[in-house]
């Protein structure tokens, strides 16, 4: 699914350079569901951007579902992220002034997949979150649980193969963190690969592998289950 | 997907009124002002008889003394011979039989004595012309019509009055065959004209260009017959002085405007030469020193050269034009603020699937709609400027005049037309575009991952 060779990120600014990602080699097999894990500032966030195509790296390999991306064209990547990946962030990032509905309508927008068929996916991915009676309330209008469960159904509508999620219950209490994470392990049993980094040691032992990072490097992979087909390959600097 | 930009743009739009409508009325105002300027521009710079553009020619010829500009004298287009003719060779012009028809012709004032007591004498500007007038400007006539070429050397006292004129003088009606009073002789009425406003008026610029047609022509030879002395006159020799009427005929000066009809570009040359040959044979009687320069010009080129647009009209294009300049320059630095305030949404729109294009598509949108909103602020704007302009400028003189073409004439000037309109939609479109393609292009550059972290 994922295979990262030996990656490195450099962000360069007039002062400093930062190596936020440096020899890093992870391997995620399909239907995972891998923890990421570590301190602030360690890389995960680079990590999660490098692997959804928003961010481009300086050095190594990456293959997306056998795919070198780092040959992609911009628009290339672009199709991809719209097609294969699904993203849920921290702070939810749902556009303020569109109504849940039109929220969970953007990415299958740019796909320009015909109206009926976008509606049929967005009632059925919210009706998945639970939120069938809330489609024309605007994000401001919810609760963080509600808004975070919004931005699954967009994550989720356009059957993405992986599912990247950073700190997706960062902002939550400890109820909704539970509700979210029972979602995304449901939708992993469907068979998406999720990434997602969680600051909870709790949630993370509830995947199937837990991966540390350390400055930029994977320090630690703990692994808790495996997934039916596939058994979870080791990274290398373990 | 335009359906889908236009509902964003109009949202992004709604997010922040105050600041759209700051960047709206700077828009417009600027479009105002260049559709101001261009309005009254086009007024000036419009071809009064395009489809004869190929066959009608102003005829001059280099009369001037050699040596500098006297002093005084503009010195713009000094390369150019004078506008006008002196009788002589205006004459000589008006014999050859190259030319389809020739005209010759002057403007004079002359008094107009009507018949009805309750109207007091008064003055009209008349033109002395040759037959071929009518014919040659297409002049549309309402009764009757103008007189053989015959009746120009016989002085024959027949007259066409304009419609004002017949309108004044006979409530309208068909006046043909009643006489009027002009110069003290009674004339005949033989044709009464239609409205005709030859804008500008090529044929005589000498007024600035910007004027009526007259109110009545008569025979070339009533020059003689009538004594009527020509509105304006020019001596080219400093020595040369119009002391008595005789001197029009004698003297290096020149009053008559010289018009020819040629049937095609053969015929233009060899009526050049005709030209050519004639200042030639004057040379060797001792007249006109310069090189020859006869200028033989369409009707175009004769409005260019006449500098009818005008150096301030062209200024004012000008200007207003860079201001709307500025306006846009305001304004991009506007729109780059609010599209930088809301890139999260766009690193957002990004990570879900948006390519660089769609991003800069819906960021354009949004100021080209900005643009049109401003585009037709900006049309009502300057509705209101012209209005102000006609009342301020354009409308002086009307109440002392009772000819309501006078009034035409001036609303001309402000007056905008479709094509004007379109050149507003175009204008905004432009405006929307030059403000909004850089700011679109920078937001649709910026790396997707750099605002999702600032969310
Ligand atoms: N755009 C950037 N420019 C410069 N440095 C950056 C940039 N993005 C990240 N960094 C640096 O890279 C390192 C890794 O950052 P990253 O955001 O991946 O950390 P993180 O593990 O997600 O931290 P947190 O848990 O606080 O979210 C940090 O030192 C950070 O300062
Ligand atoms: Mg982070």
């Amino acid at each position: 699914m994922i295979e990262m060779n030996n990656i490195s990120k450099v962000f360069r600014t007039d002062v400093v350079e930062t190596h936020a990602l440096r020899a890093f080699s992870l391997r995620v097999e399909p239907g995972e569901f891998v923890a990421i894990t570590g301190h602030s500032g360690s890389g995960k966030t680079t990590f999660l951007n490098v692997a959804g195509l928003l961010e481009e790296f300086d050095g190594g390999t990456y293959h997306l579902e056998g795919q070198d991306v780092s040959r992609l064209s911009d628009n290339e990547r672009s199709r991809i992220r719209n097609e294969k990946i699904g993203f849920i962030f921290q702070g939810f990032n749902l556009i303020p002034d569109l109504n849940i509905y039109d929220n969970v309508d953007a990415p299958l927008h740019y796909r320009r997949m015909p109206a009926a068929e976008r509606h049929k996916r967005i009632t059925a991915a919210l009706e998945r979150v639970g939120l069938s009676s809330r489609m024309k309330h605007l994000p401001s209008q919810l609760s963080g649980g509600q808004q975070q469960r919004a931005a699954i159904a967009r994550a989720i509508c356009g059957s993405p193969r992986v599912i990247l999620a950073d700190e997706p219950t960062g902002n939550l209490d400890t109820t909704m963190s539970e509700q979210i994470m029972e979602l995304l392990q449901s939708i992993n049993a469907g068979g998406t690969t999720i990434l997602m980094v969680t600051h909870n040691p709790e949630l993370a032992q509830r995947a199937h592998r837990q991966v540390h990072i350390v400055d930029g490097r994977i320090d630690q992979i703990h692994h808790f289950g495996t997934v039916q087909r596939a058994s979870a390959a080791a990274g290398a600097s373990a | 997907m335009l359906l889908h930009d236009t509902r964003l743009a109009l949202r992004s739009l709604k997010r922040n009124p105050i600041l759209s409508l700051l960047m709206i009325v700077t828009i417009a105002v600027g479009i105002a002002a260049s559709m101001i300027a261009m309005t009254v521009y086009s007024a000036r710079a419009g071809h009064p008889i395009p489809w004869k553009e190929d066959k009608l020619f102003a005829v001059t010829m280099d009369t001037r003394d050699e040596g500098p500009p006297p002093p005084g004298l503009p010195l713009r287009n000094y390369e150019y011979p004078p506008f006008t003719l002196g009788y002589q060779d205006a004459m000589a012009v008006y014999r050859s039989d190259i030319p389809r028809r020739s005209v010759v012709m002057y403007r004079t004032g002359q008094l107009v004595m009507p018949e009805r007591a309750n109207i007091k004498p008064f003055y009209v500007p008349v033109r002395v012309t040759t037959a071929d007038f009518f014919a040659m400007f297409d002049v549309p006539f309402r009764y009757g019509g103008g007189w053989p070429r015959a009746a120009d050397t016989t002085a024959e006292p027949v007259v066409v009055i304009s419609k004002y004129l017949n309108d004044k003088l006979f409530g309208g009606v068909n006046s043909l065959g009643r006489e009027i009073t002009l110069g003290g002789r009674q004339f005949k009425i033989i044709g009464v004209l239609d409205a005709w406003m030859p804008h500008p008026r090529f044929y005589d610029l000498s007024g600035g260009g910007f004027d009526l047609p007259e109110d009545a022509f008569v025979p070339f030879e009533w020059v003689r017959a009538g004594k009527m002395f020509p509105q304006s006159i020019s001596c080219v020799r400093r020595t040369s002085r119009v002391v008595n009427f005789e001197s029009l005929f004698t003297e290096e000066c020149l009053w008559l405007q010289s018009w020819v009809e040629l049937a095609d570009s053969a015929a233009h040359a060899r009526f050049q030469d005709y030209v050519d040959n004639y200042v030639r044979d004057q040379k060797q009687r001792g007249r006109m020193p310069r090189p020859l320069n006869n200028r033989i010009v369409n009707v175009s080129t004769w409005l260019d050269m006449n500098n009818v647009v005008g150096d301030d009209t062209r200024m004012q294009v000008i200007v207003a034009v860079a201001f709307l300049v500025v306006c846009v320059l305001n304004t991009v630095g506007l729109i780059l603020a609010k599209f930088l305030s809301a890139a999260p949404i766009a690193g957002l729109r990004r990570a879900l699937g948006a390519t660089r294009l769609d991003i800069v598509r819906q960021h354009l949108t949004e100021v080209v709609i900005m643009g049109l909103i401003g585009g037709a602020l900006g049309l009502i704007l300057s509705f209101g400027g012209l209005r102000l302009l006609h009342a301020l400028i354009f409308s002086r003189g009307l109440e002392t005049s009772d000819n309501p073409a006078r009034l035409t004439l001036a609303q001309s000037f402000t007056h905008m037309d479709f094509s004007m309109l379109l050149l507003a939609v175009v204008l905004s479109v432009l405006t929307g575009i030059l403000a909004g393609i850089y700011p679109a292009w920078r937001i649709g550059r910026l790396a997707p991952a750099t605002f999702l972290k600032t969310q």
